[in-house]
């Protein structure tokens, strides 16, 4: 089976739509996804945060994708772990950096990991960072 | 399309964004059993092409995709 795993960096709000969309579909297109949520994008994963739909950085298409309600990036991937082959880890540094457990986020994530975890779950497939 | 083909289940995905009628074309085709005929109704043009790449991908079979009044259809016959 083909794997792809994905680093989710940024916390610009169409990068984790766009990173999403390509993880979601891959994982129900048979290909195992892995994502990595680490530094910017992590904050965009905090519960209260996307409660209040505070998102930290929008741009012109992001505003039209809130707009028409379309999916959201959490949506997205909890789509995609639900109907495919997806798994999405939490970076143990950033949570410990923004002083928040894996109870305070969305729960869409299965595991905290470091990245030498990641590294080794990586290997041998494509890699894209975003 | 096949004109003998029946439709055994539509799926009305209509004012969804992309992914949307793929996914919901998914939900759907995994609960159904081998033979089935599906008919995923689309206003998203993407998804319209998105999906028979997707049938391509997984190998199930894509029956045709019709035009309508301000959507398509598009029939998928689930083979495996």
């Amino acid at each position: 089976m083909d794997k792809l795993s994905i680093i989710l960096a940024s916390d610009e709000f169409e990068r984790l739509q766009a990173a999403s969309m390509m993880a979601s579909v891959a994982s129900v297109s048979g290909i195992d996804v892995n994502v990595f949520v680490t530094m910017g994008a992590m904050a965009c994963f905090v519960k209260e945060r996307v409660e209040r739909k505070d998102f930290i950085k929008v741009g012109e298409v992001g505003r039209a994708v809130l707009l028409k309600k379309a999916p959201l990036y959490f949506d997205l991937l909890s789509q995609g772990r639900m109907m495919g082959s997806m798994k999405v880890y939490a970076c143990s540094l950033a949570l410990d950096l923004i002083e928040k457990k894996m109870d305070q986020l969305v729960p869409i994530f299965d595991e905290v990991a470091g990245v030498s975890t990641f590294l080794g779950i990586a290997e041998g497939g494509q890699v894209l960072f975003v | 399309m096949s004109e003998e083909q029946k439709v055994d289940e539509v799926v009305d995905a209509r004012g969804l964004f992309c992914p949307g009628p793929l996914m919901e074309l998914i939900k759907t085709i995994q609960l159904k059993p081998v033979g089935t005929v599906l008919s995923v109704l689309s206003t998203d043009e993407g998804s319209v092409k998105d999906i028979p790449a997707w049938l391509q991908k997984v190998g199930q079979q894509h029956l045709g995709t019709e035009k309508k009044d301000g959507f398509w259809d598009v029939t998928v016959k689930k083979v495996k």
